[in-house]
């Protein structure tokens, strides 16, 4: 079976592919009408990290997608938009994720291309990130080590805020107010002309989360009262961009985040009143030069990570300071050809309670990126990795990728992608340097992984469209590091005890409708995923074989976006297959549906000004589900948002 | 004019695929079925991992080497455990079972571990003794680092009639005759309670962190210490400092008078005393390896029965196997059952984090 399903899989690609030259209406060579795009006008175009990632599944939730998550996080964005499975132990509570099995620190978060992992961890809390911090956000699935660098394992999210030259003075300001006393407020103005563009956003939001939940008790079921889940929380984010002649750009962001949350107990469990203060401060400068065919980067930025615990007779304090600095080189050496070389020194500085003394690391990795473009249908990339890890060297990380445009028709376009890449992941400080148990010899986790898939647009009507993409991915991650009872007892400790496989595949496909009055988009995603320990060793008494706890085998997401005149109705349906919480797979959370949706109404006035009510329902068929063992989630509950915005 | 686009066949094949790949693996695993036919003479405590409520009872038959249930607590109650089961003791048709983390003793009734009622109101509680059919003592922590104190239990009500206060960190105890000896494992004394009065009678000093009590044939009292762990400001272990463990016994009437054994090491931790049903072997752990001696030998033993580490160890009152546990709270323990001289039997998979071992009847 657990070959034979991977089997299956490649025959669902093959019932795509076979049977489509069949359908192809016209000969090749006619240009889609949606390609024929207008080139800005004088300007070169600042090369995209994305440009170097051919062949992967990418997934881009832009400004307009985010705009409804306003006053929110990523885990509640990403949650609904992608049919990635986020691990939430409650509302504003911890949210990690897992893409393609992979665990929470096999995701690297880059803010501008930095990463953003929290260094103690090495994973993002993505109940920390506010949407308002960033403008688009790009999902790129699967291993990608060459092109991201650490933890770039199961996937990446790249957070960044494009500039969009001469759009003038916007400004919004909104508030929401919801269930269980939640309260958000946020603001946002931009300016941009040709020559500067500035983005100011901030955003706050508290809730007391005393959402009732069932309890099993000795009496039955017994309605009670969640407690210690209150949060605040506040995000404010800065991005300024400086023409400086015709071919310098300086750029300037900070994103300042704050979190105060209590940690919500367990059911059943007895209420500790743990508290949590997680606090960021991310600055970074650069400078870019754009000549015709050469292009340089340089970046330094400065973070400040503070995560500080507090329960009944425990308390945990940690800051870390982190100093990056980033150079990258493009050269176009041909029409169809270009290159980017680039290295990346990172310093670290923690003082963190659980590690007794201050502990300082540095790493270093260089990279080439390389684009070619043999035929305007054919784009490959070869990216290289090494990285320096203090006291070893970590694998060479290359990535192989192509993009191959199979076949043009008039109505139709299929893309065939595939790539193949070695990936790794540093160990984190805690790893390293936690007392006891701390391994500073532990290797750095490495992974080789492959992927194939096909992506076809049909342009049905002159106004329907539909946009699928199917991908088939493997993975073997080795030395995958867990934390076991240590030999003399009393503690854990991390090891390199793993190999890990995992598979599936993720298909997902879109249609948009849209007339003058008009607009539909409907999405569906579904991801089957398997992840396996296939080799542990004797001390690892977890058998191999199960699935690993809280990788759910399927997950499907249903959206849908309409509006009509100034109405919009949105509805977003996910189903999260069940997943086991232990390694024996012998317990499991049931599988569960979740609907919400969301109805507004805009109001123009004067030309420039608009005023928008937005009602939103949350688990709208009331189910009792849960995302981490024992933690409650909130029944149905609503949000009311109203906005007024300038142009 | 619009057309309805006809879909191609590939299309409906994905979605065929697709749709019947799904609806093979979609449904949720069914759980399996205990067996009715056999009653549970083992009981084995699953601690489950902290914060997760996930905590339960797996139910054995050592007469046909079966397990029953691995999770019995849930199928009888239809509800978990709660978080974090310390430990479980039995008093005639009656079970209780200390709940630390969920702050509760549940009450159930034995061997089908049916619910009779939950006293809650403790304060991170540890373990339970019954002195009569009618009152038994839970130790609570109440705190980390602050005083602990001895709940008093109407087994009557179920209710909490008062508290009596020890020393830091009471763990187990020790009923004998009238007197309650309770270890306060954050010390070195033992908080001696009279349970006719409940009042406090006496503090002995026994070693360096008591952790577990038995009674030999003789009536004489035996305390394991695991000593003292110091640390150093980086958190590890200050070996120059860290006193190693002792075995002290006494006689009841006068505890002061004592016979001490000092381990040899400090390097490791001995805990977990128990005796056999003759009231003269001991059998302990220490660290990797888990030792017999004779309550007559002078000297403690320096050739373990087993070398192995076990987070969970119980004994067998009727024949003498040992019963052990390595730790795991990621996923399922397993328990490995020994012949008294330290020969493996066979082993069986239980829940999360097993920690201890009730024999029943």
């Amino acid at each position: 079976m657990r070959t034979g399903a991977f089997h299956i899989l490649w025959l669902v690609l093959a019932a795509w592919a076979l049977p489509l030259p069949a359908s192809a209406q016209l000969p090749a060579g006619v240009e889609p009408t949606d390609t024929a795009r207008l080139l800005p006008a004088v300007r070169v175009e600042a090369t995209r990290p994305e440009r170097f990632a051919v062949g992967s599944r990418l997934q881009v939730q832009d400004s307009a997608a985010l705009a409804q998550y306003r006053g929110q996080t990523l885990a509640e964005a990403l949650g609904a938009q992608t049919a990635i499975y986020l691990k939430n132990y409650g509302p504003g509570q911890l949210a990690s994720m897992t893409m393609r099995g992979t665990s929470a620190r096999h995701t690297a978060v880059l803010w501008n291309g930095l990463n953003i992992n929290l260094p103690t961890l090495g994973e993002a809390d993505f109940a920390l990130l506010p949407t308002t911090g960033a403008t688009q956000v790009t999902v790129q699935h699967g291993p990608a080590g060459a092109t991201y660098g650490t933890g770039a394992m199961g996937g990446t999210v790249l957070l960044a805020s494009p500039v969009r030259w001469g759009a003038g003075l916007q400004a919004s300001a909104q508030l929401d107010y919801g269930s269980y006393s939640l309260w958000a407020p946020s603001v946002e103005g931009s300016f941009s002309n040709q020559q500067v563009a500035v983005r100011v956003a901030g955003s706050a939001r508290t809730a007391r989360n005393d959402f009732p939940y069932n309890s099993p008790e000795l009496q039955g079921m017994v309605s009670r009262r969640q407690q210690n889940a209150d949060f605040t929380q506040w995000s404010l984010s800065n991005d300024i961009t400086l023409r400086t002649g015709q071919r310098g750009e300086v750029m300037m962001a900070a994103w300042l985040t704050d979190t105060d949350r209590a940690i919500q107990p367990a059911i059943g469990a007895g209420n500790n009143h743990a508290r949590e203060r997680d606090q960021s401060r991310r600055i970074l400068t650069g400078y870019r030069h754009i000549a015709a065919r050469q292009e340089s980067v340089v970046r330094v930025a400065w973070f400040e990570d503070i995560l500080n615990y507090q329960a009944t007779g425990i308390s945990s304090k940690s800051r870390v300071r982190t100093a990056q600095l980033q150079g990258q080189h493009t050269i176009t050496i041909a029409p169809r050809a270009s290159i980017q070389v680039g290295a990346e020194v990172q310093h670290f500085g923690a003082v963190v309670d659980g590690y007794a003394r201050p502990v300082e690391e540095n790493r270093f990795s260089a990279f080439t990126l390389v684009r070619y473009d043999p035929h305007s249908r054919l784009h490959l990339t070869a990216n290289l990795r090494q990285a320096v890890l203090p006291g070893r060297k970590s694998p060479l990380a290359p990535t192989l990728g192509t993009e191959w445009q199979a076949g043009v028709w008039t109505h139709q376009q299929l893309t065939v992608k595939a790539s193949a890449s070695r990936s790794y992941r540093a160990p984190t400080l805690n790893e390293r340097y936690w007392r006891p148990g701390g391994n500073p010899n532990l290797l750095p986790e490495q992974g080789f992984g492959y992927e194939g898939g096909l992506q076809h647009t049909w342009q049905l009507a002159p106004r329907l469209r539909v946009q699928s993409e199917v991908t088939v991915y493997r993975q073997v991650i080795d030395n995958w590091v867990q934390w076991l009872p240590a030999a003399d007892g009393g503690y854990y400790a991390p090891r390199n005890l793993r190999t890990v496989r995992v598979w599936g595949q993720e298909a997902s496909t879109q249609l948009t409708w849209k007339t003058t009055q008009y607009r539909l988009q409907a999405q569906a995603a579904y991801a089957y995923t398997r992840s396996e320990k296939v080799r542990g060793y004797a001390d690892d008494v977890d058998p191999t074989y199960r699935q690993l706890p809280y990788v759910p085998q399927h997950t499907v997401v249903l959206t849908t976006s309409q509006n009509w005149r100034a109405w919009q109705l949105g509805t977003t349906t996910t189903f999260t297959g069940f997943r086991y919480t232990d390694s024996g797979s012998q317990e499991f959370l049931p599988s569960y549906f979740l609907l919400n949706t969301s109805l507004g109404y805009t109001l123009r006035a004067q030309q420039n000004w608009s005023l928008t009510l937005l009602a939103q329902g949350y688990n709208l068929t009331n189910t009792h589900y849960r995302s981490y063992a024992a933690q409650a989630m909130p029944p149905h509950n609503g949000q009311l948002s109203l906005r007024v915005a300038w142009r | 004019m619009f057309t309805p686009p006809r879909f191609p066949a590939f299309l409906i094949r994905t979605a065929l695929a697709l749709t019947s790949l799904a609806a093979l693996t979609a449904c949720d695993p069914e759980n399996d079925t205990p067996d009715p036919t056999r009653l549970a003479d083992v009981f084995i405590l699953n601690e489950g991992s902290y914060n997760k409520a996930n905590a339960g009872i797996s139910t054995f038959n050592s007469t046909n080497r079966q397990m029953l249930d691995v999770n019995r607590f849930q199928t009888a109650n239809n509800r978990p455990l709660g978080d974090v089961a310390q430990s479980m003791t039995v008093v005639g048709s009656r079970g209780y079972i200390v709940v630390n983390n969920s702050n509760k003793l549940e009450v159930v009734s034995m061997p089908d571990l049916k619910q009779v009622a939950t006293i809650t109101g403790l304060l991170l509680p540890r373990y339970f003794v019954a002195a009569t059919a009618d009152k038994g003592y839970v130790t609570e922590w109440v705190d980390y680092g602050v005083a602990g104190r001895v709940a008093v239990i109407d087994l009557k009500t179920n209710t909490i009639l008062q508290t009596i206060p020890t020393g830091t960190m009471p763990e187990a105890m020790l009923l004998v005759g009238s007197k309650l000896y309770v270890a306060n494992n954050g010390e070195n004394t033992l908080t001696i309670i009279n349970t006719l009065t409940d009042a406090v009678e006496s503090t002995v000093t026994v070693g360096d962190s008591p952790t577990s009590l038995v009674q030999d044939r003789a009536g004489r009292v035996w305390v394991l210490n695991s000593g003292l762990v110091v640390y150093n400001p980086d958190y590890t272990i200050d070996y120059e400092h860290t006193t190693a463990g002792s075995l002290v016994d006494f006689a009841p009437q006068n505890p002061m008078v004592q016979n001490r054994r000092l381990f040899a090491s400090n390097q490791a931790r001995p805990q977990k005393l128990m005796i056999d049903f003759s009231g003269i072997t001991l059998y302990y752990s220490n660290g990797t390896a888990v030792f017999r001696m004779n309550t007559t030998d002078a000297a403690l033993p320096a050739t373990p029965i087993i070398r192995r580490r076990f987070y969970g160890l119980g004994l067998d009152p009727r024949d003498n196997t040992v019963y052990g546990t390595p730790e795991n709270f990621s996923g399922p323990t397993k328990f490995i059952r020994y012949q008294s001289t330290g020969t493996p039997i066979d082993s069986f998979a239980v829940g999360i984090g097993a920690n201890s071992f009730v024999f029943y009847r």
